[in-house]
């Protein structure tokens, strides 16, 4: 993601820089301190002593309202001093207006104050200053810091060496020194080639970028996508932002889905007889209309084999035991099982003729094969054949009425 | 005897287990063995006994409701379990795998000549009922038989005119209503209405035959299919655009005509006159209902809200006469549906920040109707708060909003609109960078049947640029992969312009060695002839120096893509050869230590008349050293010297120092020091 920041680095970095300036300048006064208490070791989350945030708190009002004319600090400089902070409670969203420019100088002169503020506040905590390790080397790196601010402002063309002392000096409070430090000139001599009006945008951009690594604890009830926000182009970003995001919170726990109506209606209207004639024209219309819009192609087999279905080109799948049932659906049960009520009066009530009947509708009532209809076929067939032979049955004794 | 003795001898064991239950709480820890089992024979009884009573209380029977399946249940249940695969193509071109599409183009063009071989064979059958009628299915098949597309009836009657009006011939079933008035008889009001609906819908004009070329004659008709169909094709869409409602037309005649015509006639009209643009129309057609002490019907309430917009200037008037409308629906009885809602918020669109400040009352008014919000409702909502190209003012919260709302629900196509939910939710997440909400309006779609709410082809290539340009800019590269790899090209054919997102993601997160593969891909999508692509993948290529293994690949990619810039299509050159894609290519090969390719590739610069860098030459000479080849050096000089290069006299030093050469290379060379000397 660092990376990905740096390639949209060019579309919008003035906005960048207002969101982060504002939001920077406070926590950075913080970090500084805690860094004087534990120069050496720079651990991102470390203890902090309690009884420092209450200083630090009214450091930042008189370091947020007090302006420095420093400038031109090198990114690198506020990239570490800025790294580990960020907390939202600190986050005080001033709603200004000022340039890139104007904000920079706010956050660099905020943090020059700092460097003062510490030293002037540390004779007034003297006793528990003094338990602290001694300060020795930060005091040397703040005080190259301000040279090679002064300095840097000035010339913007070369990679002096007091930058580079700079840089090294910041990197020995880091872990792995070496790479730090190389990364760091190498980010430096990057920005020599860009055109110095570029410049403090990309400082900007680089305060963004050293955020994004960090995901503060205390964000983390923000959603992502106002972090994106923050941390990539901006695009979205608009001075309301600000209060935006403090009143998420509030606009969450009400969602607009659950808004006050128009109350045009009354709740129960009774339904309108709509039916009158079918679908119309219309109506057709309208489903051929969603119909169109809509992806209807088959994904699968099964798929198009439902479509088919239901196009009637394809034999159905049986879902029950009545499938394929169509036409004897309506014919209960006993029409097929009953029969001898077609052996009425056309039939002889005795005799061979009657057995051999009533042997036939056995046969009947057990084929499951012939529906309703084709079994009076079959009994009515036999009654023809019966009548035409009627002389020869009789003549046989056979055909008994 | 026997059960009641056992009834007797249950309930003592029941008593005496209680009563060694409570003694065995008390001194569990002085217990003897003959006690604990008197209490595990009792437990036996006991358990015995208390199944009895439940099975001889009369228990409650319920029977089961009957379920029934719909016919397709077997196949629905089937076809659930059929998941996609990502390596296959999609399911239409799966009969014929040399069909299947490799390509975009590949793609529309095999659905488009499926599709259209199937409304050819349409056509014919319709065409030519008389050779199809031979019915071979058993039970008859009605959609496998032609159309009956003439008129039956000829007489002058009233089921000639139904029936011209089932068939939708506008024309003729006007002609015959003439007629029937000429000859006197008196059409029902029901049919007149129906034939009112029909000459509404169509605006008066007969409809372009679905499946069906045009034909002006019967000369004409011969062997031009494809020009004529073009041709159709261009006539159909101008039709569409002057298809409006003209004055006096065969509906307000025939409307004028009517005695006394009821709701469903003055519905017809008004919704053939919002239809077809007559919107200031509309509304009069309202006021003479009113007038005439009808009440409207919901349908002209919808088509009436519709046309709101269109005849108001500003915002708020708009929005009064759509309020007004609501309240006369609600005078009137009439129950608004979801098409309803989405009228009303699909005219909110064009309301500006009216729109915005009244959706939610408008959605919320629904829902206390109990009407479900469809898709095209989130649409249109979604489309008021996000204009395309505005800046976005913090409402990213709304996207969000929606999507809690609709995640994990299936929804049913209900309006036409519903289908372009999905490409507007994502356009919002590509213009707000919301990664987050891009997943989940992607998990949607995965939902029941949602799929089929992305659309045709077309939209679903759309959403799924978009998708895949968000993944580009915020994903890293793995996840990116991954979906790449789940996506392309079984879904979705990258566009060139997405595949250099891709390339550029690549260059980002530092995964430069995927370059040969994604070349491969490049290759198959059919990108391989777009300069602009091919000469990024070359810089990126060429631009860091990478270890040996990567360059090799580089290499042997580099080559294949020389190959492109060699064959041409049918003689037709694809490429042309650029000074920096030459030098780039000679830089690849040349990190790859293939000298000899490289050497190769040098010479095109002369024969596509293009000048070689400085740079490049110098990188050449560094090579040769390397491999200590005397003639390649001075040659290279040569070369240098041909293009009348700044830079030659600075090569030929380093040639004569730091090469051994011989006599007759030492005097080309002074020859040529002098020669360039000159020129300058």
């Amino acid at each position: 993601m660092y990376r990905r920041l740096l390639i949209n680095i060019n579309q919008v970095r003035n906005r960048l820089i207002h969101t982060h300036n504002t939001r920077l300048t406070l926590p950075s006064t913080k970090c500084k301190e805690r860094e004087s208490f534990a120069p050496v070791t720079w651990a991102p989350c470390t203890a902090r002593p309690l009884g420092t945030s209450s200083i630090s708190f009214s450091e930042n009002k008189e370091s947020s309202t007090s302006l420095s004319e420093d400038k031109g600090k090198t990114p690198e400089e506020t990239e570490l001093e800025t790294e580990p902070v960020v907390k939202p409670e600190d986050r005080k969203q001033v709603e200004t207006t000022k340039s890139g420019k104007e904000s920079l100088l706010e956050l660099l002169g905020a943090m020059k104050v700092e460097v003062t503020t510490v030293r002037k506040i540390r004779p007034s905590k003297t006793p528990r200053m003094s338990e602290r390790p001694d300060q020795e080397p930060m005091e040397s790196t703040h005080s190259m810091f301000q040279r090679a601010a002064a300095e840097g402002s000035q010339q913007h063309g070369t990679l002096n060496p007091a930058l580079v002392a700079a840089v090294s000096a910041a990197a020995s409070t880091l872990p792995n020194r070496h790479q730090a430090e190389s990364e760091l000139l190498k980010q430096l001599r990057k920005h020599e080639a860009i055109p110095d009006t570029q410049r403090r945008a990309d400082i900007g951009h680089i305060i963004s970028d050293m955020k994004v690594g960090k995901r503060p604890n205390g964000r983390s009830n923000v959603r992502p996508t106002s972090q994106i926000r923050f941390d990539d182009d901006g695009k979205g970003y608009t001075q309301d932002r600000g209060i935006t995001s403090e009143l998420d919170g509030v606009r969450r726990r009400k969602s607009p889905f659950t808004s006050k109506r128009l109350n045009l209606f009354a709740a129960a209207a009774e339904q309108d007889a709509l039916s009158d004639l079918g679908p119309t024209l219309w109506d057709i219309d309208l489903v051929n209309q969603i119909v169109q819009a809509t992806n209807q192609m088959p994904r699968n087999g099964f798929e198009e084999m439902i479509q088919w279905t239901k196009e009637g080109r394809l034999w159905q799948y049986p879902i029950n035991n009545e499938a394929g049932l169509e036409e004897e659906a309506s014919v209960p049960f006993h029409e097929h099982v009953f029969l001898e009520k077609h052996l009425d009066e056309s039939f002889p009530q005795q005799g061979p003729v009657r057995h051999f009947m009533e042997l036939v509708i056995t046969g009947l009532a057990k084929n499951h094969h012939l529906t309703v209809q084709q079994k009076k076929e079959h009994i009515d067939w036999f009654r023809d054949y019966f009548r035409q032979k009627e002389d020869v049955l009789k003549e046989a004794e056979a055909y008994l009425n | 005897m026997a059960s009641s003795c056992s009834q007797a001898l249950r309930h003592h064991v029941c008593k005496s287990s209680r009563l060694l239950r409570v003694h065995l709480q008390k001194s569990w820890t002085n217990r003897s063995f003959e006690g604990a089992v008197c209490v595990s024979s009792s437990f036996a009884l006991n358990s015995a006994a208390d199944q009895q009573p439940a099975v001889s209380s009369p228990e409650e029977i319920v029977i089961p409701k009957k379920k029934t399946w719909s016919k397709e249940a077997v196949l629905q249940a089937l076809a659930s379990t059929v998941k996609r695969d990502p390596t296959a193509s999609d399911y239409r071109f799966q009969d014929d795998p040399y069909l299947t599409p490799k390509t975009s183009s590949e793609f529309k063009l095999f659905s488009l000549s499926q599709e259209s071989g199937r409304n050819a064979a349409k056509y014919f059958i319709n065409t030519y009922p008389k050779y199809f009628q031979k019915d071979y299915a058993q039970p008859h098949i009605p959609c496998l038989m032609p159309d009956t597309l003439e008129a039956q009836i000829e007489e002058v009657s009233e089921a000639a005119l139904i029936e011209r009006i089932g068939m939708r011939k506008v024309k003729a079933a006007v002609d015959l209503y003439d007629q029937l008035l000429q000859a006197g008889t008196s059409v029902s009001l029901d049919v007149t209405n129906q034939l009112l609906d029909l000459i509404c819908f169509y605006g008066d004009h007969d409809p372009a035959q679905e499946n069906v070329p045009e034909q002006r004659n019967e000369e004409t008709e011969d062997v031009q299919d494809e020009p004529q169909a073009k041709k159709g094709r261009a006539a159909k869409a101008s039709d569409l655009l002057k298809a409006t409602w003209k004055e006096k037309n065969n509906a307000e005649r025939i409307f004028a005509l009517l005695s006394e015509p009821n709701k469903h006639s003055y519905s017809a009209l008004i919704r053939g006159m919002v239809k077809y643009g007559a919107y200031s129309k509309a509304f009069s057609t309202y006021t003479d209902l009113l007038n005439s002490r009808l009440k409207a019907d919901m349908h002209m309430f919808n088509a009436l809200i519709t046309a709101a917009p269109e005849v108001k200037e500003k915002y708020n008037e708009k929005w009064e006469l759509i309020v007004d409308l609501l309240k006369q629906m609600a005078e009137q009885k009439v129950r608004p549906n979801l098409l309803t809602l989405n009228a009303v918020l699909k005219a909110l669109r064009r309301c500006g920040t009216v729109g915005k400040s009244q959706a939610f009352p408008v959605i919320s008014e629904m829902k206390a109707l109990s009407i479900d919000l469809s898709l095209a409702s989130y649409t249109h909502l979604l489309a008021i708060f996000y204009k395309p190209g505005a800046p976005i003012q913090g409402q990213t919260d709304i996207l969000q909003e929606v999507m809690n709302e609709v995640s994990g629900k299936s929804f049913t196509p209900q309006d036409p609109d519903d289908a372009q939910f999905f490409i507007t939710a994502m356009r919002i997440c590509l213009d707000t960078k919301d990664m987050e909400q891009a997943y989940r309006v992607h998990e949607l779609l995965g939902v029941g049947e949602n799929w089929r709410l992305l659309g045709n082809d077309f939209q679903q290539n759309i959403y799924y640029a978009r998708f895949f340009s968000l993944l580009c800019m915020m994903e890293n590269i793995d996840v990116m992969l991954k979906w790449y790899r789940d996506l392309v090209p079984s879904v979705y054919y990258p566009s060139s312009n997405v595949m250099r997102d891709l390339l550029q993601a690549l260059d980002t997160d530092n995964r430069l060695d995927l370059i040969p593969q994604i070349w491969k891909d490049i290759k198959q999508l059919g990108h391989a002839n777009r300069q602009n692509l091919v000469e990024e993948l070359l810089t990126l290529m060429a631009r860091e120096k990478h270890n040996q293994e990567v360059q090799e690949s580089f290499a042997e990619c580099a080559l294949d893509i020389k190959k492109i810039y060699d064959t041409g299509d049918r003689g037709k050159v694809l490429l042309n050869w650029t000074a920096g894609s030459l030098s780039d290519l000679i830089s690849v090969l040349l990190a790859a230590h293939r000298r000899q390719d490289a050497w190769d590739m040098l010479k095109l610069f002369k024969t596509h008349n293009r000048v070689p860098s400085e740079e490049l030459l110098n990188k050449f000479l560094m090579c040769v050293k390397e491999g200590g080849e005397v003639n390649q050096a001075v040659e290279l000089v040569q070369i240098s010297a041909g293009f009348c290069l700044p830079g030659t006299p600075k090569l030929i030093q380093r040639v004569q120092q730091e090469f051994e050469l011989t006599e007759q290379q030492r005097k080309m060379l002074s020859d040529l020091e002098i020669q360039s000397f000159n020129s300058e």
